[in-house]
């Protein structure tokens, strides 16, 4: 059976950036909306079943009572048979499951940091990734609709689709030698003490930025990289920059309708398999993917390696683009 | 952001206050010590806590039924506070009003409220008189979940917005409206959905986290004495007693409690103290002895008081009392 799996973050799209930047505010009934469109576009293509995240909103709910009501459900959808925690380890726990169930396709409702969730726990399912966060360079703003499709596409095999996936670098993070986390996109080093509201934007505070990739019309923390150098997913490299030093000046957009100058040191490239060292002498949070994760102390050693084993995730654009070759709308 | 020890030191001291002023209020009550009802604010003193250590002295708080841990954040005094309690003469209303009524304007907290709801419109109408002014004080403006379905929260903030008030309004959301659940009184999980409908922004951070709330209301309050209006903040807490003393609380699990229980924003503030050599664990004792004086001291203060006369009875009720009630 077609099947795929649906994750949506109720907390994506809230946090503090909606005070110290322009952030949009993306509520969760406009999630609700998005998971409606990406399952009609996935059953009209082909998709018999597919598996949602249960949240504290009731989003899956919602939407099969709302298709159900219009009499446009035609896919049987089932709701993960988990315990929610209303925490980020609800979407772990489902990433885990849908990754077990090997359904065709995960499409993921988040932000950087929902998607660098689910890139810890899934390897094989490859993941399409719908922009509901702040600051998104991972997933894209895309179209339910059309995200259901591709998903559809890449889930019934009508497509090889392993020719329209692209496996993702990560940013292994280690503290004193042993692996502690991962990030998809940038780690950012700080000398704040606690996690408190989790999102990090104040630049003062911030030392060092690494980045699994960058460009130029990248947004958040990796545009400071972006602003110098542009890092493509399909480049074997990533990139470190200390800031708040050195001779090099420029402007990054750190956040939404937030462009701010910067000072920095040389970019300094970090090749696949390598890692960036660092051994602070002050106390202070590693963020993840821009939100704040990991405490250290003086004198830890921090190690950064960039690697490719990060989620495989569908190109929209050239799966779809193959499937208008192979007569994937011809129904 | 950064903050000093000193600052993060104070937040402790006032978390602490308030834990241990609950806690004996806890005690008394059971012991038949304390008449009317006590609303205990147990469990969610990161919120008053963090949000209030943004203020200055001359800023505004209003507050709720649910109010020991505001009036303790912003200043109230403790001796006063507990004397209203036991219903002494000395209390802050003289013994009449009760836990659910205590008010210091000298010190901007423009009062506790028995009535779910009521302090919204007396947040706007404080942020319309700053505003009218042109001072640059700010008002923050507690309530719970469930108040936010009463058409005050609405009009507050449809108001607050239009004008751009200095209000920040701070919703504890601690799961409950009384017994009901939040799921079963409103479609909506984050209440900082509602800001969307009032063009303002509306934030969601941990209320067990002193620094969370602290940084989000501290940008609010920015805001806010920048003239760029109200900000709605949710605070997810929980509160580890009933709604009140007395309640079974049969509307909620011991697992749900327990769960909660692991995240005590008291408890949490200590182990942060002492990872980050803030406080050593005897510093950390010296600190709780000295509070738990304040808190006796506070309590003999109330035990000491006299009663309020039956002649006050009728005092300060109403402004314009007739002759023929006095006589009465």
């Amino acid at each position: 059976m077609t099947t795929i799996g649906i994750i949506a973050n109720p907390a994506s799209g809230k946090d503090i950036r909606r005070l110290v930047s322009h952030a949009t505010v993306i509520d969760n009934n406009e999630k609700v909306n998005i998971i409606e469109r990406v399952i009609l576009g996935a059953q009209t293509f082909g998709v018999k079943k597919i598996y949602v995240m249960p949240d504290s909103f009731m989003m899956g709910f919602k939407v099969m009572e709302k298709l159900e009501l219009s009499g446009e459900l035609n896919v049987e959808i089932e709701i993960l048979d988990m315990k929610i925690k209303a925490s980020p380890k609800d979407t772990q726990v489902a990433a885990t499951m849908l990754e077990e169930m090997q359904v065709g396709c995960i499409v993921v409702l988040g932000g950087d940091g929902t998607h660098r969730l689910v890139a810890k726990a899934i390897n094989k399912v490859p993941l399409i990734g719908i922009s509901t966060g702040t600051n998104n360079a991972y997933p894209k703003m895309l179209e339910g609709t059309v995200a259901g499709m591709a998903a559809a596409a890449a889930a019934t095999n009508a497509i090889d689709y392993e020719t329209f996936c692209e496996r993702d670098k990560i940013i292994e993070v280690s503290k004193n030698g042993e692996l502690v986390d991962i990030a998809l996109m940038d780690v950012v080093i700080s000398d704040e003490i606690y996690i408190g509201a989790k999102a990090i934007w104040n630049l003062e505070t911030i030392k060092h930025v690494i980045v699994s990739n960058c460009h130029p019309a990248s947004i958040g923390f990796s545009a400071i990289l972006g602003a110098n150098i542009k890092i493509e997913e399909t480049d074997d490299f990533g990139a470190a920059l200390k800031i708040n030093s050195g001779t090099n000046h420029f402007l990054a957009p750190i956040a939404a309708g937030s462009i701010v100058r910067v000072t920095s040191e040389e970019v300094q490239r970090i090749n696949l398999g390598e890692s960036f060292t660092l051994e602070p002498d002050y106390k202070g949070m590693i963020a993840l993917d821009g939100e704040r994760e990991v405490s250290f102390v003086k004198g830890d050693l921090l190690s950064f390696k960039i690697l490719r084993n990060g989620p495989r995730h569908v190109v929209v654009n050239r799966i779809l683009e193959s499937a208008l070759e192979n007569g994937f709308f011809q129904r | 952001m950064k903050l000093s020890n000193e600052k993060i030191l104070s937040m402790y001291d006032t978390m602490l206050k308030i834990r241990k002023f609950e806690e004996k209020a806890m005690g008394l009550f059971a012991e038949g010590e304390i008449p009317g009802f006590v609303h205990l604010y147990l469990g969610e003193e990161a919120v008053a806590t963090g949000a209030c250590a943004t203020l200055e002295a001359d800023d505004f708080i209003t507050s709720t039924h649910r109010g020991h841990g505001h009036i303790i954040a912003k200043g109230g005094d403790m001796n006063f506070m507990m004397a209203e309690l036991y219903g002494k003469e000395t209390g802050y209303c003289k013994g009449k009003g009760g836990s659910m009524h205590i008010a210091d304007r000298s010190k901007g907290i423009l009062g506790a409220n028995g009535i779910v709801g009521a302090g919204h419109n007396i947040a706007a109408g404080a942020g319309l008189s700053v505003k009218h002014r042109g001072t640059d004080q700010v008002v923050l403006c507690f309530f719970g979940d469930g108040s936010t379905n009463q058409s005050t929260f609405h009009e507050a903030l449809n108001l607050s917005s239009i004008w751009k008030l200095p209000v920040v309004f701070i919703c504890e959301n601690n799961g409950y409206g009384i017994s009901m659940s939040q799921e079963r009184h409103q479609a909506i999980k984050d209440i900082a959905d509602r800001a969307v409908a009032y063009n303002i922004p509306g934030v969601t951070v941990d209320g067990n986290d002193v620094f969370a709330v602290y940084e989000a209301v501290n940008e609010a309050t920015k805001r806010a004495r920048k003239n760029q209006g109200p900000t709605l903040v949710e605070c997810k807490t929980y509160r580890h007693r009933g709604h009140f003393e007395g309640d079974p609380t049969m509307y909620r699990t011991d697992e749900e409690l327990q769960e909660w229980l692991e995240k005590d924003p008291v408890k949490r503030m200590e182990k942060f103290m002492l990872e980050n050599g803030i406080l050593g664990q005897e510093d950390l004792d010296s600190k709780t002895a000295a509070i738990d004086e304040v808190i006796a001291t506070a309590v003999k203060f109330a035990q000491d008081s006299p009663k309020p006369s039956l002649e006050s009875a009728v005092e300060n009720v109403y402004s314009d009392i007739v002759e023929e009630v006095k006589v009465r």
